[in-house]
């Protein structure tokens, strides 16, 4: 910083002059690139917006009922308090609270069922369909692809079609969880069975075992702690998916929430949310807690 | 081998002779069970009661199932081969498509530009207060909570049928899930970039700006490009409550049983999903390599 | 009797195995030597059929074995029992779990994968380990152990297989050299003891000549010498390993008094 004579400030000056052209080129190269992909993304954003017929004047005109909508759901519209919010009045803000408990209820046991009976149906897929252990090209080709339409094919869509053939209730819900718990489970039992160690299987088939026990003895026990891990992590999804599965007639809770919110039953539509949110909470916290132990279990 | 079943090879004669005093000897290796099992049958039979009651609450009946699956096999049928119907409901089919596509692109933009505040707010390194922090966090957990068909039930019945509230549902649903992304990246950015920028005489901003930014950036445009993949799927379904989309077509399909039509909706749903799959993960390993 | 007529392995282009006739008596402990890469593994491994042969064939007292599938290629396998080099135990389950793993072909599956393994069977499992001085070890995990008692409860297995033939595809050559000798004894005291033929890669010529009582040498998969130990002169040696000659006659342990 020392005030040298104007001439070996010029002298830098020049010896800097193609550095800082290139950073400058350089800069502006990736300025260039920057903007064609800010380009890109509004050009879409454009494009999306026409094609989904969103129009900015909507949400100006619109805005004014969304605040009026959560503002109903938060105040009371019957019993002594009517019109404070709804937290003053608990007993008339939950009425229904026995028969939504209940359905609740059945909303973690449909969540259970198809969690239990997929994460079975998935173990089995994995094994069959790893590339490592399959026991036949063929058979492995069909169980892959099976495993990615279960899984592909949201468990909602599964519900509307089993709610034609098995009649309404939570029957097809838990069918439609256990097909996608299924599809979801087998691509990952796959991946964990494909990295596992080969030298257990190599030891157990040179004993003579069939593949069911070498499955059994030298895979299943390597990939226990994983298959665990992601089944727990399924069932948190699978009681979110559970909440709505009566949107469509298969049972659960959702089923008396579409009413609420059909109806315009504000008081029951926010007790209901809170209720899920409360459980969704719950169910994640202690899955989260047990898959916490599993891994420490898994590295002692 | 075979001759080694009929007569007792050495080994295992000198072995049954010893069978009493091996077993006092081991007396844990005779046991049923051992500690470990013993928990796992506890937990198989408390699983198994949960099963059980399950069976009984939710009127599973083999009879029921067994019917059902009779239809089910009979609507399998009736799915071959998959096909339109007429080729205006084709182009219909495909227009809702693009629809659906339109839904998650515009959901999971908006929901990734609400985020980026809300998980600066929620992020251990970041946030103003601990408190803010706190009910940041909490927010983004009771959206997290609830599914995005919910949501788009409550916005159909905010701002009436159609696409836009289909864009909201995609986006309310998406706020949850990216903050609480956002807020990790920004949670695990590398110390010594920032430290540089604070010894620098960097304020607050400019630690976010140059020392945290520059680095979660790319791990947030992958987190944007998954959930967009991940949206593609949600925004199928939507439109079963009215949100827009390929949804309300299929769920009309079905509910009128026209399953050649249902076959199709449901390949050309796989065909998309696919599709964006491919370009999603291509564009995300192209981030993640600089 | 085990007979190989003209056994061979090719992968690709590469020949590993290149027609290896071979006849085992009942009763001996034949040592395979050679530098690494010249065939043993393949060779033992197309015995249990662990490795498809390319052509060739395996006769067991005059029983084709080349070609067997499904449960009569179960059966081959549980009557030729192998001893790896990496132990290739669970090592999740139990040593007794891994021991009686051994006993899978004696039973049906449900009584195996239900874990109701029979008296008879863990009596058994607990007798071989008695006898390679590891009993006391039958509750830990196989993981939690050292790779000399790892590979002391892969005999056990071998043992309980009630096997025709043991192979032993490079059982020492993870192990320091005190396992290297207590596992080597072992094999030695199993082949006297009940007349197993014990068929062994080893890469050690010091280990090999001091346990075994025929010596095959194999080069770039074909048979180059085969004889008693002590017909393995230097010049052989030489002529085996090449280069490798020097190091193969140091790297032995020195023999230290192991009790029995």
């Amino acid at each position: 910083m020392s005030h040298g004579g104007a001439r070996p400030q010029r002298e830098a000056e020049a010896r800097l002059a193609p550095l800082a052209g290139a950073w400058r080129s350089h800069r502006r190269q990736r300025r260039r690139r920057a903007l064609l992909a800010a380009g890109l993304v509004l050009a879409l954003l454009w494009l999306a917006a026409w094609v989904a017929q969103v129009d900015p004047r909507l949400i100006w005109s619109k805005g004014g009922n969304v605040f009026g909508y959560f503002d109903r759901l938060l105040t009371l519209e019957g019993g002594a308090e009517a019109g404070a919010r709804v937290w003053h009045d608990p007993a008339e803000w939950f009425w229904g609270w026995r028969r939504w408990l209940r359905l609740l209820g059945d909303t973690l046991l449909m969540a259970y069922l198809g969690t239990l009976f997929g994460a079975l149906g998935g173990l089995l897929g994995g094994l069959l369909a790893a590339g490592n252990i399959g026991p036949g090209r063929a058979l492995r080709w069909t169980v892959t692809r099976g495993l990615e339409v279960c899984r592909t094919v949201p468990d909602i869509v599964f519900a509307l079609v089993f709610v034609i053939a098995f009649g309404l209730g939570p029957l097809p819900g838990v069918l439609a969880l256990t097909i996608h718990t299924l599809g979801a489970l087998g691509k990952q039992v796959t991946e964990l069975v494909e990295n596992v160690d080969m030298r257990p299987v190599e030891g157990v088939v040179a004993t003579g075992a069939a593949w069911p026990q070498m499955a059994g003895f030298a895979v299943v026990p390597q990939v226990l702690p994983g298959f665990l891990g992601y089944a727990l992590l399924r069932f948190e999804i699978n009681v979110r998916s559970a909440a709505v599965l009566g949107f469509v007639g298969a049972g659960g809770i959702g089923q008396d929430l579409i009413e609420a919110i059909r109806k315009f039953y504000y008081n029951d539509v926010a007790a209901l949310l809170v209720l899920i949110i409360l459980t969704v909470v719950l169910i994640d916290a202690v899955t989260s807690r047990l898959r916490f132990r599993l891994l420490e279990g898994h590295a002692a | 081998m075979s001759g080694a079943a009929s007569s007792p090879t050495p080994l295992r004669a000198a072995a049954l002779a010893r069978v009493p005093a091996l077993r006092a000897a081991h007396p844990g290796a005779f046991r049923r069970l051992g500690p470990g099992q013993r928990l796992a049958l506890a937990l198989l039979l408390g699983g198994t009661l949960l099963l059980g009651l399950g069976i009984w609450r939710l009127e599973i009946a083999p009879a029921r199932l067994l019917a059902g699956l009779g239809d089910l096999a009979h609507f399998v049928t009736l799915m071959l081969p998959p096909d339109p119907g007429s080729w205006a409901q084709f182009r219909g089919i495909l227009a809702a498509l693009a629809e659906t596509l339109a839904i998650a692109f515009l959901g999971t933009l908006l929901a990734a530009v609400i985020a980026l505040p809300l998980g600066l707010l929620a992020a251990r390194n970041a946030t103003l207060h601990a408190l803010v922090r706190f009910a940041a966090r909490r927010l983004l957990d009771g959206i997290r909570g609830i599914d995005a068909l919910i949501w788009a039930l409550i916005w159909v019945s905010v701002v009436g049928l159609g696409p836009f509230a289909g864009v909201l549902a995609i986006m309310t649903s998406d706020i949850g899930t990216f903050g609480k992304l956002f807020s990790e990246a920004i949670e695990a950015a590398d110390r010594r970039p920032q430290e540089g920028v604070v010894a620098a005489g960097g304020s607050g901003v400019a630690r976010l700006r140059y020392g945290v930014l520059p680095q979660v950036l790319p791990v947030m445009a992958g987190q944007v490009l998954y959930l967009f993949e991940s949206n593609t799927r949600s925004s199928t379904i939507i439109g079963i409550v009215g949100a827009g989309g390929i949804g309300l077509t299929l769920a009309e399909m079905i509910r009128t049983l026209e399953w050649q039509s249902v076959s199709c909706i449901v390949l050309l749903i796989l065909l998309m999903v696919a599709a964006i799959d491919q370009l999603s993960s291509r564009l995300r390993r192209r981030l993640a390599g600089g | 009797m085990l007979e190989l007529q003209g056994l061979t392995r090719r992968f690709g282009a590469a020949t590993a195995v290149d027609a290896v006739d071979l006849r085992v008596p009942e009763g001996q402990m034949l040592g395979i030597i050679g530098r690494s890469g010249a065939g043993k593994s393949t060779l033992l491994r197309m015995i249990n059929r662990l490795t498809e042969p390319s052509a060739g064939r395996i006769l067991h007292h005059g029983r084709d074995v080349t070609a067997l599938r499904g449960a009569a290629l179960r059966g081959w396998r549980t009557g030729c029992a192998m001893i790896f080099q990496q132990f290739n135990l669970v090592p999740r389950l139990d040593v007794l779990t891994n021991v009686l793993l051994g006993r899978l072909n004696h039973l049906p599956a449900w009584r195996s994968l239900s874990g109701a393994w029979p008296e008879a069977d863990r009596a058994m499992a607990l007798s071989a380990l008695e006898q390679l001085d590891i009993a006391g070890l039958a509750g830990q995990r196989a993981g939690s152990l050292s790779g000399g008692q790892q590979q002391r409860v892969a005999i056990a297995r071998a043992l309980v297989q009630e096997p025709a033939i043991i192979l032993a595809d490079e059982p020492v050559a993870s192990l320091d050299p005190r396992n290297a000798m207590l596992v080597m004894d072992a094999l030695a005291d199993i082949n006297r003891r009940y007349g197993i033929p014990v068929l062994v890669n080893i890469h050690s010529l010091d280990l090999a000549r001091s346990h075994c009582e025929r010596l095959v040498g194999l080069a770039a998969g074909r048979l180059v010498f085969d004889g008693p130990p002590e017909a393995l002169t230097e010049e052989a040696a030489r002529r085996l390993y090449g280069l490798e000659a020097a190091e193969a006659a140091a790297a032995p342990p020195q023999r230290v008094p192991v009790a029995a």
